[in-house]
């Protein structure tokens, strides 16, 4: 029988979570954080400041030394394996190292969480070479990772986050590779993801990317958590975005 | 495009030495086997030959080549008797030229003239095997009333050869058993290198929300299939080399080595690649769940 303090209303809560590897020192320490639904929020701070840890723990890549984490309504130390599973299926994670599958292709890399959730090919193809033609890359269908730039395989990346419209989608450095055009591009398409309900967390380092969009930031310095809220409105903000597309 | 059912294998990178290493373990594990089984085959022969019967020589000659004559069919006469009436003796006849020819023909070929050959006569004693006479006893008997008569000795070497061979099969039993054993320890480690080469690709489709049953059973049955298609080589190469030491077998020993196999028997001998193929599903299942568990 499930404890009704193994449920939560939010994507995901955190209740005094603290990480640390194996006996090094605190990387992350009691963090108490909730993200609601639809919510959008940067995730800034130094390199080394815990943000990559912090989006292990979101998504059920590691798990806390104290503390409690829900993800999606449940506990994560009540959930079973196959639980976990289902969970990370609603999850898309953006990699800063991408982490593509160099046996195959773009197309492949990207449709793997349909495959994995057992969607009909037709659908996966019709989704896929949609989704890469949108980030631009509808002429490299059939070229492996190895055969494309930095910032094609990172724009791959995000294609296969995205591709099963997750209701958490989490982005390590997502705009890190490529230029300022497609960054804008990417982040939209993050928007568009956002408005149709999914939660974003993007962790960054551009300055200028998170001053452009007035979201509340999850701010780690230190392995500990400041929320700084945005310093704008949404409409200031999509205004300053359609401006500068329409540049 | 990879197909759905192999997106989560390298082939370029893994899995590359199972099926050579099932093919050479079931080519050898096939060879032990046929040889076990023929060792067996000629065991049963010569324990029947043993249990039911033994022999009587009468020599048609004296030592100094000079021929007995009628003494022969006197010595044949009184040792029917002696042997009829003998405990445990069921029954006792002599050998005509027909039988002996049969008899003879593994040793000197189907077409020799044995009328013309200074063989002895022989005497079949048919055996109650449940209660077998006294060997001692008949051979006193004899050698009191028919001191030519000589009671075969073949028993005893016979039974020499039955305990040597037993002992081979024991033998064939521990390798194959050390053979079993190597296999599965040759796919664990198999799978446990596969999965560290594949760690990366694991890893990143467990984190897309992979079921560990899933991983587990696409592992399995690549293997599976790997290993059937290795161990199906090995199972083809071996058989041409069995056949070839049947037939010289069969050429040099004639009917006294039991070298080909029954119907029965090869279908025994095709469980060995199937068995193989199935060892590795079920060693690749438990060892990819035991990689699984280091994953949350």
């Amino acid at each position: 029988m499930i404890q009704k303090d193994n449920l939560s209303p939010f994507i995901a809560e955190f209740n005094g979570v603290s990480l640390r590897y194996h006996k090094g020192p605190e990387i992350l320490k009691d963090i108490t954080f909730s993200l609601s639904p639809g919510s959008f929020h940067f995730m800034t701070g130094e390199s080394g400041a815990g943000k990559t840890s912090l989006l292990s723990l979101l998504y059920l890549h590691l798990e806390p030394t104290k503390g409690r984490v829900h993800l999606l309504g449940q506990a994560v130390d009540m959930m079973s394996r196959a639980t976990k599973a289902q969970i990370r299926r609603q999850i898309g994670v953006v990699f800063q190292d991408y982490r593509l599958l160099n046996h195959l292709n773009a197309f492949d890399n990207v449709a793997l969480p349909l495959r994995l959730a057992g969607e009909k090919e037709a659908d996966i193809k019709k989704h896929v070479s949609e989704l890469l033609a949108w980030v631009g890359l509808e002429k490299q269908l059939k070229s492996y990772p190895e055969e494309l730039s930095g910032g094609e395989q990172q724009r791959i990346a995000i294609a296969r986050a995205v591709i099963h419209k997750p209701t958490l989608l989490l982005a390590d450095e997502p705009t890190g590779n490529v230029d300022d055009i497609m960054a804008k591009r990417l982040l939209h398409l993050f928007l568009e993801l956002n408005k149709l309900g999914t939660t974003v967390v993007v962790a960054t380092h551009n300055s200028g990317l998170v001053q452009s969009f007035h979201f509340p930031q999850l701010h780690l310095s230190e392995g500990r958590l400041k929320i700084i809220p945005p310093s704008g409105t949404y409409s200031e903000m999509a205004s300053k975005l359609f401006k500068r597309e329409e540049k | 495009m990879a197909q759905k059912s192999d997106f989560l294998f390298d082939h370029k990178a893994s899995h590359f030495f199972l099926p050579w290493i099932c093919g050479l373990m079931v080519f050898i594990a096939t060879l032990i086997v046929a040889g076990g089984v023929s060792v067996h085959n000629s065991l049963d022969l010569w324990q029947k030959g043993i249990a039911e019967s033994l022999t009587i020589q009468i020599p048609t000659y004296n030592a100094d080549g000079s021929p007995r004559n009628d003494a022969v069919y006197h010595d044949i006469e009184t040792t029917l008797m002696i042997t009829r009436t003998t405990p445990g003796v069921q029954g006792a006849v002599v050998l005509d030229d027909e039988q002996m020819q049969q008899l003879m023909a593994p040793w000197l070929g189907p077409d020799a003239v044995v009328s013309q050959l200074p063989l002895p006569k022989l005497i079949d004693v048919s055996v109650d095997s449940k209660n077998p006479p006294s060997l001692e006893q008949l051979k006193q008997d004899l050698t009191a009333q028919v001191p030519s008569a000589i009671l075969d000795s073949h028993r005893i070497w016979l039974a020499e050869l039955i305990n040597f061979s037993n002992a081979l099969l024991h033998l064939i039993g521990f390798i194959l058993l050390l053979l079993f054993a190597t296999t599965i320890i040759t796919v664990v480690y198999t799978t446990k290198t596969a999965l560290t080469i594949q760690e990366y690709v694991l890893s990143l489709v467990h984190m897309l929300g992979a079921k560990d049953w899933f991983i587990m059973h696409k592992y399995a049955w690549h293997h599976f299939k790997s290993a059937l298609g290795g161990s199906l080589i090995g199972f083809i190469l071996a058989l041409p080399i069995i056949l070839g030491i049947t037939l010289f077998l069969r050429a040099v020993s004639g009917q006294i080595f039991q070298s080909s196999l029954s119907l029965s028997q090869w279908i025994l001998l095709l469980f060995i690649p199937l068995a193989t193929a199935f060892l590795a599903f079920l060693t690749t299942f438990h060892t990819v769940w035991k990689f699984l568990r280091k994953f949350l």
